[in-house]
């Protein structure tokens, strides 16, 4: 995609370009034009001037030499004639000296420059004349080479003048487009702070034009916001009016009066586990905001103590657990969804751990990095591939830890972004979660 | 040991009030968040188990307000909302543990005997030990010098309560308050009954009567 500017200058050029050579070129032709008629008239002057030379002498017919113009007489001085009579006699003007100048086949002005001596271009006009009952075709030249030469000059000095000119215009332009376009470009770093979550909404002091587009951008987002925020509230209503029936199922198939029928019972409790983890699992994914919010944001400082205290209140039996992120992080991902998925991955590490857990949240060119370590047992490398795969508990001791790892795998789904275990230099288990920039 | 359960959903109540009762506690039900935040802030109980989605007032709000009064009785919330950033919540309005529904009631038993060893300072116990007891909650039973004693209901309520509050003296209407619940007629001669029987079974010195004070736990050591 092209940038506005850039459109625009390309355009403004290309017209200015076409424009101005076209102009340049037609005065040119105009000017040329006019300055032939006018120097037809000069040749016209001179024919009839020479009519008026020819004299009947002793010998009959001569060029009274002192009627002529001393440019005639003068070698290679510009002006040329020759003089054609009907019996094939011609006479040069002196000036020619010993070039030829070719008898024009029509009457009145060439529309063609004749070739003349040292490279001269000559205009040359031919009349027809009868005189002491002689028929004869008198044509005169003169050198139009100074002028075409200054006509190239002025061509160059027009093309620089007009280059410059155009030059000018465009810085001008491009001036004045950025100035035009700079709310455009305001506008388009704010979304980028949107995208990286530095910002909720976009600032609507805008000019007129872009009010619009800005308002309905930040009515989007707080529409998304507002829906996102009903659906969580509704499925969450949802999952209070399935889950507190199915609390008393869990309770009543505990009942003594069930003990005496312990395959009646098992079946129940099966059954009920299934139902659990289903609705969890799902309730859970429906909550997802995922890529939905541009503006989400995620400050570690401020989310993390509250999630460790939660930790350490449910893992109550002296774990040491620590974070560490560069001071200031935000991450631009939905609040809610980074809890779940660090809240999950941790809650498993605590239950694994010896004594140490730990979380570490890094930033780099490509996106962000986080680790959560812990010192307990670990898993075999060769199981790691099995216990990523869909469907597989990470551990069938431990109550929920499968379910977990579900719902951390469906956000790095909806993040695009990545999942792997290795050692952890504290002895058991890392989970390393690449999410990518956006 | 004396419980208040807020919980709307009947059943629900029904069941895990029951199943309350079975093991020793005395329960006080209530459906609504208003109720639930004057009584839970007048009447000394030793844990309260809250469910957050309350007709009336939400819990979070019970909580808080009860927070705010001072209250300081261990609160063991009940929900349907699972998620980390509504766990999150619940601790920050000041909740000691966080229980999602569905649950099993063992799961809930372990987590109110961990509730109320940490609250009394015994963190970190499979079972519940002092001075020299061990009592089996689950069994109802009493281990003294590696001998099993088994217990009445009435029994098994009364050291608990005295085991959790080891070398303090309890007056006989402060036991009544935190062994019965709000409905039941409270005679303190039946305490005084209970004492000597656990004296017979555990020994005379086990606990030792403060006149015009109450009784005092000293276990196996007094």
């Amino acid at each position: 995609m092209r940038s506005i500017q850039r459109r625009l200058g390309i355009g403004l050029a290309a017209t200015l370009l076409l424009v101005g050579l076209a102009l340049a070129q037609a005065s040119l032709w105009v000017f040329d034009h006019g300055l032939r008629v006018y120097l037809e008239e000069g040749l016209r002057d001179e024919a009839h001037g020479l009519l008026a030379a020819l004299v009947r002498g002793p010998s009959g017919l001569q060029l009274d030499e002192r009627r002529l113009d001393p440019s005639f007489q003068r070698q290679f001085s510009g002006h040329y004639f020759r003089i054609d009579f009907a019996d094939e006699r011609t006479w040069r003007s002196r000036s020619l000296w010993d070039r030829e100048l070719l008898k024009p086949d029509v009457m009145g002005m060439q529309a063609e420059l004749g070739d003349g001596p040292q490279g001269q271009l000559l205009l040359i006009y031919r009349a027809d004349y009868r005189r002491y009952g002689e028929n004869l075709s008198i044509s005169v030249a003169q050198d139009y080479q100074p002028i075409l030469q200054s006509f190239r000059r002025m061509q160059w000095v027009g093309l620089g003048l007009g280059g410059a000119a155009l030059l000018l215009i465009l810085i001008a332009q491009r001036y004045t487009v950025r100035r035009a376009l700079r709310p455009l470009e305001q506008v388009r770093q704010q979304i980028a702070q949107l995208q990286q979550g530095r910002r909720s909404d976009l600032d609507a002091e805008v000019p007129e034009e872009l009010v619009p587009l800005v308002a309905q951008i930040n009515h989007l987002l707080a529409h998304t916001e507002d829906t996102l925020k009903r659906s969580r509230n509704a499925l969450g209503n949802l999952g209070h009016a399935l889950k507190t029936p199915l609390a008393v199922l869990i309770s009543l198939a505990g009942r003594d009066e069930l003990a005496a029928h312990p395959a009646l019972r098992a079946s129940m409790r099966e059954q009920l586990e299934q139902i659990e983890q289903r609705l969890s699992r799902e309730l859970g994914r429906a909550r997802l905001a995922g890529e939905v919010l541009p503006g989400a944001r995620f400050d570690c400082a401020q989310e993390l103590p509250g999630l460790f205290a939660t930790l350490a209140m449910i893992h109550d039996r002296g774990l040491s657990l620590d974070w560490q992120a560069p001071p200031g992080l935000v991450l631009p991902r939905d609040r809610e969804d980074l809890l779940e998925l660090l809240g999950n991955l941790l809650d498993n590490a605590c239950k694994w751990a010896d004594q140490r857990v730990q979380l570490t949240v890094e930033e780099s060119a490509e996106g962000y990095r986080l680790c959560v370590d812990d010192d307990g047992p670990g898993i075999d490398a060769e199981r790691r591939e099995a216990v990523l795969g869909r469907g597989t508990r990470l551990d069938e001791q431990v109550a929920g830890h499968g379910l977990g790892l579900g719902i951390v795998r469906d956000i790095i789904e909806a993040w695009q972004g990545h999942i792997a275990l290795q050692d952890s230099p504290l002895g058991g288990l890392r989970v390393v979660v690449s999410l990518p920039r956006r | 040991m004396r419980l208040l359960l807020v919980e709307d959903h009947v059943p629900l109540a029904d069941e895990l009030t029951a199943s309350l009762t079975r093991q020793g506690y005395a329960v006080d039900w209530l459906a609504d968040g208003r109720d639930a935040a004057y009584q839970g802030a007048s009447e000394p109980y030793d844990l309260i188990i809250l469910d957050l989605g309350l007709p009336g007032k939400p819990g979070l709000e019970v909580l808080q307000e009860w927070r705010s009064g001072g209250l300081a009785t261990p609160v063991l919330v009940l929900t349907a909302r699972g998620s980390w950033a509504e766990r999150i919540e619940g601790l920050k309005a000041g909740a000691d543990d966080y229980l999602t529904k569905p649950f099993h009631p063992e799961e809930l038993t372990l987590r109110i005997q961990a509730l109320l060893r940490r609250a009394h300072g015994l963190a970190n116990q499979p079972q519940l030990e002092a001075a020299g007891l061990q009592l089996d909650e689950s069994r109802q039973c009493v281990t003294s010098g590696g001998e099993a004693i088994d217990l009445t209901a009435a029994e098994f309520r009364l050291l608990r309560y005295f085991m959790l509050h080891p070398g303090q003296i309890l007056s006989k209407s402060h036991l009544a308050d935190h062994l019965y619940d709000g409905e039941t007629e409270r005679d303190s001669n039946v305490i005084e009954v209970h004492v000597n029987r656990l004296r017979g079974k555990l020994g005379r010195n086990v606990i030792e009567t403060r006149r015009g004070q109450g009784y005092r736990f000293t276990g196996d050591q007094g």
